[in-house]
C-alpha cells in the first residue's frame, strides 16, 4: 500500500524549509481534487451578473464562452488576507521523543502555512518568541517576503521559557490590520491564562487559531522505572512513578488538552491538536477540511 | 572452630574489591528531560530509594561470595567428640612381606596362612585391605567389606625378589589412616629383617589412629651364606682366559668350609674349596679358559645347607666377540707412528679393538666400512678413490682419527676434516724449545684419563684454523692441539701433532696409554656399561639415537617382559626378578642382562624386640595421648566445615547471578518508550 501522507521522518530529512512546505502543500492539495482556490482567504462564495462598472477582469470567461452571458466570480475574502503566525521556541518546544522535535515539527507547519499564503498571495507575516519577541517578520506580500519567512523560520531555535502575554502585547502593537492570527504552541500554560493572553487579539476583530503541538510521549508517555524527570524549561526535577504515568498524568494532560479546546471555542477560536507523530499534510488536510465546513 | 588452611584467609582482602568497584560504579540517575513538569507530582515510592536497596542487596551478596570463598578455601573445622568403637567400624589391612628373605625355608606360605587366620577377627561392617610390599608396597585389593575377597588377595600373593623396606610400607599406612577417618588396623607379616629398617626410625612412623601388629615369621637369627657380588668382565675379545672375582660372605653364620665354584652354561668349569669366617667374607678367583664365542650365562655357587638356598648362587653374563678393527693410515717412511699407537692399543688386559696399518699407497683398493674406525697418521697424500670412500663413510656415521706433522702441513686443508692449515710450528733453539698443553677438557670422554697431557713436550706443531670445530685441547701458545667437528653422522678428532716419538714425547708418557683407548672407545663406539643388575634396578634401554624405534626385552622364562606400545617408546625397564633378561636392543645388538636379588636381603638378622615394641607403640602412644583410657574411648577429631560453605556459596552465587541481571537490565533499558502511534 502507498504511503498516502508524509511521514514526519520523511519531512526532518528533507533538507530546505522550503522544499518541506512545497512538498507537503502542494502534496495535499493536489490530492484534494478540489480548485486551487482552496485556502485562507480566497474562498469561492458565488457568481454575480456582470453589471456596469464590474471589474472585468473577475469575468469568469469559461461560463461566458458556454453561455454568451458575463459573470463575475465571487470570493470570499476578495481582498487579500493579513495572516501571522506566532511561533512558541520556548524550551519545551524542544522536546522530542522520536527523530522530530515539536519544534522542529512547529516550523514544518509554520513554512506549510506560509507557503501557502504565498501561493495566494497572502501577506504572511512570522513572530517567533519564548519569554519575548525573538524574531518579527511584518506581513507583506513583496517579493521575496516568503523567503524572509523561511530565514526566520529556520533561525527559530529552543530558547528559554514560554510567557505568551509579553510576546502577545508586542503582536498587538504591531499588527493594525485584521487578518489572521495562527499561534502554534505546546500550551503549557493553564487554559485560562493562554485564553486570557491571546483574548485581546481575538477583540480586534482577528481571527485565532491555536495549533496545539505535542509529542507522542507528552500525551501517552511509557517508563518502566521510577526516574527523575527534568523540567526543560525551569531545570527542576523530579521523581515519578510508571504508575503515575499511566494513570493520573494521563488523565491530567487530557484535561488540560480538553480544557484548552474548550475555552478557545467559547472564545471563538479555533484549536487544532498536532500530534508530532502525525503526518503534516494529513493533519493541515483535515484542519482546512473542518475550517472549510465551518464557513 | 579453626582454620585447616588458615592463610587462605588472606583472600578476605579481596573484599575490597566489590566494595571499590561498587563505588565507583555506583548508580547516578539521570534525569529524562521533559517539556514541563505541570503535570507531574512527587510520590513517595522513590525510586532511589528503591534502587538503592537493590543496590545495597548485590553488594552485599558479593561481598558475601567473596568472604564464603575465602572462608571455604581457609578449609574451617570444629572438633567434635569422636568414639571410634563406638561406631563399631574401623580399616582392617593386612600386609604381607614377600620380599626375597621370605624365601627362606619359605616363610610366605605361613605368612599368608596366619594372614587368612587374622581375617578371622574382620568384622562384618569393617573395610578390609590387602597389602603385599617388598621395595613397594602394592595394594591388592581397594577397601572392601568382603572378607572373601580379601582372603582370595591373600592367596594371590606371590614370592618376590625383591628388597623389602618398612619405610614404604610405613608410608603407605599413613596415606590410607589419612584417607580414611576411621581407625586402622593394620596386621604385619614379615621375617622382621634388620635390613629392611629405614636409617631414621621416625619413617615408620604411623597415624594416630593406626593400630601395628607384628606377627613375625622368623624365631631367631638364621644363619646364611651367600655369593655377595661377582666381578667378571662384561665382554671379552680376546683368546685369553677370563678372569672372574667372587665374593662369598656369611652372615649370622659360624665360620664354614665349604665349596665355591663357577658355572658357564651350565657347565662347572671350576670349584675351588674356601673357608669363610664367621660372619665374614672371602674372595675367590678364577680363570675361565674357554669362554665360547656368543653370549654366555654363567654363575658362581656356594655349597652351603642353609635356609636360604636361591642366594647360594649369583649369576653374572659374559659375551665373547671379536675385537673391533682400527683402520691405520700413515706414509710408508714413518712406520714408528703406527708402531705406537698399535702397542698403545693392545695395552689394555682385553682391548676391544685391533689394528689393521696400511701405507696411503696401499689405501686405495681398502674399503673403509668394515672398520670400527680410521687413523690418518701424518699423511700428505690419499687416493682420491680412498678418500672418498672415507668421507662417504665418516658422512654416513664413521669417524675418523687425524693426527698432523710435518707430511700434513703440506696439504693445505686437513683432508677429511676439511680446515685450513696455517702453518708448521717448530718450537726453535732461540725461543722456548718445546710447547706444553695449556688447557684441556677433561670432560670430554676421549680425554678424561689423559692427564691433561701433563708433561708432554710438544716440538713441532701443525697449526689449523678451528672454524666450526670444538676445540678440546689447547697449547701453551693457544695452539688448537684437539678439536672434534661432526661431519654428517659421523664425526673427526684432530690431533695437532703425531704419534711418533719425533714431534713429541707423548708416547713415553704414562697418559698416551689412556688416551689412545679412551680415543679408540669413543670413536668406535663402545661403551662399556655396567653388567652387575639387582632386582627393581632399572635398566636404561635406548639412548637419545634410538628414540621411536622397537626393541625387545625377554624375561628368564622367554617370555615378552614388554608390551607392544612399551617396545617403541618405554625409555627404561625395571627388572622385577632374579635371571637372565635378553636384551634386544634398537640398533640390533643383543645383551644378556644377569639379574640377582640385593645381597642385603641376604642378611637374615631379626630386629630387636625391644625395637619393635617400639614401632608397634607407635600408633598405640598417639591413640593413648588423645584422652584418658586410651583405644577405643572418646576422642576429639576435627570435623571439616568447608562443603557447607561451599554449598552457602552456590546458593549466593545463584542470587547474585539473578540480582546482578536484574539490576543490569534495569540499568540497560531505555527509560522512555515510543508509544505505539
Amino acid at each position: 500500500m502507498l504511503q498516502r501522507f508524509l511521514n514526519p521522518t520523511v519531512l526532518s530529512s528533507i533538507s530546505g524549509l522550503e522544499l518541506v512546505a512545497k512538498t507537503v502543500v502542494d502534496g495535499f492539495v493536489s490530492g484534494l481534487h478540489r480548485s486551487p482556490d482552496f485556502g485562507f482567504s480566497q474562498e469561492f462564495a458565488e457568481y454575480r451578473a456582470y453589471s456596469e462598472g464590474d471589474d472585468l477582469r473577475h469575468v469568469d470567461w469559461n461560463v461566458f464562452a458556454r453561455t454568451e452571458r458575463a459573470y463575475l466570480k465571487r470570493y470570499r475574502g476578495e481582498t487579500n488576507s493579513q495572516l501571522t503566525l506566532l511561533l512558541d521556541v520556548s524550551a519545551s518546544m524542544g522536546f522530542g521523543s522520536h527523530s522530530l522535535s515539536k519544534l522542529d515539527y512547529a516550523r514544518f507547519l509554520t513554512a506549510s502555512i506560509c507557503y501557502m499564503s504565498n501561493q495566494q498571495r497572502d501577506a504572511a507575516g512570522i513572530i517567533v518568541f519564548d519569554d519575548d519577541v525573538k524574531n518579527y517578520v511584518p506581513p507583506s506580500t513583496r517579493q521575496g517576503q516568503f523567503a524572509r519567512l523561511v530565514h526566520a523560520i529556520e533561525k527559530a531555535e529552543p530558547g528559554t521559557r514560554t510567557n505568551l502575554e509579553k510576546p502577545l502585547l508586542h503582536c498587538q502593537q504591531f499588527l493594525h490590520r485584521r487578518g489572521i492570527i495562527a499561534l502554534i504552541s505546546d500550551f503549557y500554560e493553564e487554559p485560562e491564562r493562554v485564553i486570557k493572553a491571546v483574548e485581546p487579539l481575538r477583540f480586534h476583530g482577528n481571527e485565532l487559531i491555536l495549533f496545539h503541538v505535542l509529542d507522542p510521549q507528552e500525551i501517552r508517555p511509557v517508563i518502566n522505572e521510577p526516574m527523575l524527570v527534568l523540567d526543560m524549561e525551569t531545570k527542576d526535577a523530579l521523581e515519578v512513578t510508571p504508575d503515575y504515568v499511566r494513570n493520573e498524568y494521563r488523565e491530567k494532560i487530557d484535561a488540560h488538552i480538553a480544557g484548552l479546546r474548550d475555552h478557545a471555542q467559547r472564545a471563538g477560536m479555533d484549536y487544532f491538536l498536532l500530534d508530532t507523530s502525525r503526518p503534516l499534510d494529513e493533519a493541515l488536510r483535515e484542519y482546512l477540511s473542518i475550517r472549510q465546513r465551518r464557513r | 572452630m579453626g582454620f585447616l588452611s588458615p592463610w587462605f584467609l588472606g583472600g578476605l582482602a579481596a573484599l575490597g574489591l566489590p566494595v571499590y568497584l561498587h563505588l565507583l560504579k555506583q548508580h547516578k540517575s539521570v534525569p529524562l528531560p521533559f517539556s514541563s513538569l505541570m503535570f507531574f507530582e512527587k510520590r513517595t515510592q522513590s525510586s532511589i530509594k528503591h534502587r538503592r536497596l537493590k543496590y545495597l542487596l548485590l553488594l552485599a551478596l558479593r561481598l558475601a561470595l567473596i568472604l564464603l570463598l575465602a572462608l571455604a578455601f581457609a578449609n574451617p573445622f570444629v572438633t567434635t567428640a569422636v568414639n571410634p568403637m563406638a561406631e563399631g567400624k574401623k580399616l582392617f589391612i593386612v600386609a604381607v612381606d614377600n620380599s626375597f628373605s621370605m624365601r627362606t625355608g619359605d616363610r610366605l606360605a605361613p605368612a599368608k596362612q596366619q594372614a587368612l587366620d587374622a581375617l578371622s577377627t574382620f568384622r562384618s561392617g569393617d573395610l578390609g585391605q590387602v597389602v603385599s610390599f617388598a621395595s613397594k608396597a602394592s595394594l591388592l585389593t581397594q577397601q572392601v567389606q568382603d572378607p572373601a575377597g580379601l582372603r582370595t588377595a591373600i592367596q594371590s600373593i606371590a614370592q618376590g625378589d625383591g628388597r623389602s623396606s618398612y619405610a614404604e610400607l610405613s608410608q603407605m599406612l599413613r596415606s590410607a589412616a589419612q584417607a580414611s577417618h576411621v581407625p586402622v588396623e593394620v596386621h604385619i607379616f614379615s621375617d622382621m629383617q634388620k635390613s629392611s629398617l629405614p636409617s631414621p626410625f621416625s619413617e615408620l612412623s604411623v597415624a594416630g589412629n593406626t593400630r601395628v601388629i607384628l606377627h613375625s615369621q622368623a624365631g631367631a637369627d638364621e644363619p646364611n651364606w651367600f655369593v655377595e657380588s661377582v666381578n667378571a668382565p662384561r665382554s671379552v675379545y680376546q683368546a685369553k682366559k677370563v678372569r672372574v672375582l667372587a665374593t662369598v660372605a656369611g652372615a649370622s653364620s659360624p665360620a664354614l668350609d665349604t665349596d665355591v665354584a663357577v658355572v658357564l652354561n651350565n657347565k662347572v668349569l671350576e670349584t675351588k674349596k674356601v673357608k669363610i669366617p664367621a660372619n665374614g667374607r672371602v674372595t675367590v678367583e678364577f680363570f675361565l679358559a674357554d669362554a665360547p664365542y656368543g653370549l654366555n650365562r654363567g654363575e658362581v655357587r656356594v655349597s652351603a645347607g642353609d635356609k636360604l638356598a636361591q642366594d647360594n648362587t649369583l649369576p653374572f653374563a659374559l659375551e665373547r666377540k671379536e675385537p673391533g678393527r682400527v683402520l691405520f693410515v700413515h706414509e710408508a717412511r714413518q712406520p714408528r707412528g703406527v708402531l705406537y699407537y698399535k702397542t698403545a692399543l693392545d695395552a689394555p688386559a682385553d682391548s676391544a679393538l685391533t689394528v689393521d696399518a696400511v701405507t696411503t699407497d696401499q689405501a686405495a683398493n681398502v674399503s673403509p666400512q668394515k672398520y670400527s674406525f680410521v687413523v690418518l697418521s701424518d699423511v700428505a697424500y690419499l687416493p682420491v678413490q680412498f678418500e672418498d670412500s672415507l668421507k662417504k663413510y665418516v658422512r654416513g656415521g664413521g669417524s675418523v682419527l687425524i693426527a698432523l706433522g710435518s707430511a700434513a702441513a703440506t696439504r693445505p686443508r686437513v683432508p677429511i676434516f676439511d680446515e685450513a692449515i696455517t702453518e708448521s710450528r717448530y718450537s726453535g733453539r732461540n725461543a722456548e724449545r718445546f710447547q706444553g698443553a695449556a688447557s684441556v677438557d677433561s670432560t670430554h670422554p676421549a680425554l678424561s684419563r689423559a692427564n691433561g697431557f701433563e708433561g708432554v713436550k710438544f716440538y713441532q706443531t701443525v697449526q689449523v684454523v678451528p672454524g666450526n670445530a670444538r676445540v678440546l685441547a689447547r697449547l701453551t701458545d693457544q695452539t688448537p692441539l684437539v678439536m672434534e667437528k661432526k661431519i654428517g653422522e659421523g664425526r673427526a678428532l684432530v690431533f695437532g701433532s703425531t704419534f711418533d716419538n719425533i714431534a713429541n714425547d707423548f708416547p713415553l708418557h704414562a697418559s698416551f696409554v689412556p688416551f689412545v683407548e679412551q680415543s679408540a672407545n669413543y670413536l668406535s663406539g663402545v661403551e662399556k656399561s655396567a653388567a652387575d643388575f639387582t632386582v627393581d634396578s632399572y635398566l636404561e634401554l635406548r639412548s637419545a639415537k634410538d628414540q621411536g624405534t622397537a626393541l625387545e626385552v625377554l624375561d628368564p622364562d622367554g617370555k615378552r617382559a614388554l608390551s607392544l606400545s612399551e617396545a617403541a617408546t618405554a625409555q627404561t625397564f625395571q627388572l622385577p626378578r632374579e635371571g637372565f633378561f635378553e636384551l634386544r636392543r634398537a640398533n640390533g645388538r643383543h645383551e644378556l642382562i644377569a639379574v640377582h636379588a640385593d645381597r642385603r636381603e641376604s642378611d637374615l638378622s631379626m630386629i630387636p624386640k625391644e625395637t619393635l615394641a617400639l614401632w608397634q607403640n607407635m600408633g598405640r602412644g598417639a591413640e593413648q595421648n588423645n584422652g584418658p583410657g586410651g583405644a577405643g574411648n572418646t576422642h576429639t577429631a576435627p570435623y571439616s566445615l568447608w562443603w557447607y560453605f561451599a554449598l552457602v556459596l552456590l546458593i549466593v552465587s545463584l542470587l547474585e547471578s539473578l540480582f546482578a541481571s536484574r539490576y543490569l537490565a534495569a540499568e540497560n533499558e531505555p527509560m522512555v518508550r515510543k508509544e505505539a502511534a
